[in-house]
């Protein structure tokens, strides 16, 4: 069951990270680069979460 | 007889005269080191200095100077961190002072050429070198049964494929590079979308090219080069590290660290929106 959780979850981090990036270069094409290093840092911070999350799904036994 | 000879005859197996060999290679090395690494300095950051005047006050010729620190540290404690990886980041600082230091101007492709040209002979000898340690010339030697025989195939293309992807690593950064300062449609670009802060972006540019650069080095060139190093003590530690690491059923640090990075930069994304 926790398998799954941490599935999900790995799922919905790493897709939701796009989000972020998408921002990050709406922010680039308005010129705020300040604004869009700081969503970049927040997409690579929720990516990685994402990638740990997967790496604890992948240990899980069932 | 024989014990007058041996005492006249200098033993090339002796350790004293080991170490006056290592001694000797190891000056022949320091001197190849910091010519090259003087030839870098020079041509990269002193001559381009002076011809654009970036040289007027004391704070600025402290930063020209400032890359000689680390290559004098460098070759005085052999050390690779302080060659390979302080130096040509302290050649980074007085260009991104003053980037017109860098300006494609100075330049030229023949003169990017030889800069380039520079650059690489220095950082494959202060690699080679800093590795290479002369073996002590053994007592005797037997020739191998193998060793008569011809080099397998797969051998063969092992050492092509490592030298296709050492030129690569050379060809690649360089295209970069080369791209980012004379391609026409990249400068006319810059020119127009960015007036009068072209030597600015243009740095920036060059600076993202070997960032890009050193990411596609770790992954995809290490990367494939990795797994041919099964007999390195030190990597075979860091793999069992690794796999010990990715065992364990809890998050690790980087976890943690993720999710406070995440928020605080959230946090201050907020306040940048309402400042």
């Amino acid at each position: 069951m926790r398998r799954y959780f941490f599935e999900i979850l790995a799922l919905l981090l790493i897709g939701g990270s796009m989000f972020f990036f998408k921002e990050s270069i709406d922010y680039l094409a308005r010129r705020d680069y300040i604004a869009a290093l700081v969503v970049m840092v927040i997409g690579i911070s929720v990516i990685t979460v994402g990638k740990e999350m997967a790496r604890l799904a992948l240990v899980q036994r069932d | 007889m024989t014990a007058v000879g041996a005492d006249t005859v200098p033993d090339p197996t002796s350790p004293a005269q080991g170490a006056r060999g290592e001694k000797r290679w190891r000056t022949f090395a320091d001197a190849v080191a910091l010519t090259l690494g003087l030839n870098v300095w020079l041509s990269l950051v002193l001559v381009p200095a002076i011809h654009v005047g970036a040289m007027r006050t004391a704070w600025q010729i402290a930063l020209v100077l400032l890359p000689l620190a680390p290559l004098l540290v460098g070759i005085w404690r052999r050390s690779e961190l302080a060659l390979l990886g302080a130096f040509p980041s302290a050649l980074l600082v007085p260009i991104s002072v003053t980037p017109m230091i860098a300006s494609p101007h100075l330049y030229g492709p023949v003169r990017f050429g030889m800069v380039g040209a520079g650059i690489v002979a220095y950082v494959l000898s202060g690699s080679f070198f800093m590795a290479f340690h002369e073996p002590a010339a053994p007592v005797s030697t037997r020739p191998l049964a193998s060793a008569a025989s011809v080099r397998p195939a797969r051998w063969q293309r092992r050492e092509r494929i490592y030298w296709q992807l050492t030129i690569l690593a050379v060809v690649c950064p360089v295209l970069g590079l080369y791209w980012v300062n004379f391609d026409p449609g990249i400068t006319s670009f810059l020119t127009q979308m960015y007036p009068g802060r072209v030597h600015g972006m243009s740095t920036l540019l060059n600076v993202a090219v070997l960032a890009l650069w050193l990411v596609l080095f770790l992954h995809v060139f290490l990367g494939a080069l990795r797994p041919h190093r099964t007999g390195d003590r030190d990597l075979v530690t860091t793999l069992a590290l690794a796999r010990a690491d990715a065992a364990k059923g809890r998050p690790r640090l980087r976890f943690h660290l993720a999710v406070a990075a995440a928020l605080g930069f959230m946090a201050l994304l907020v306040y940048l929106r309402h400042l």
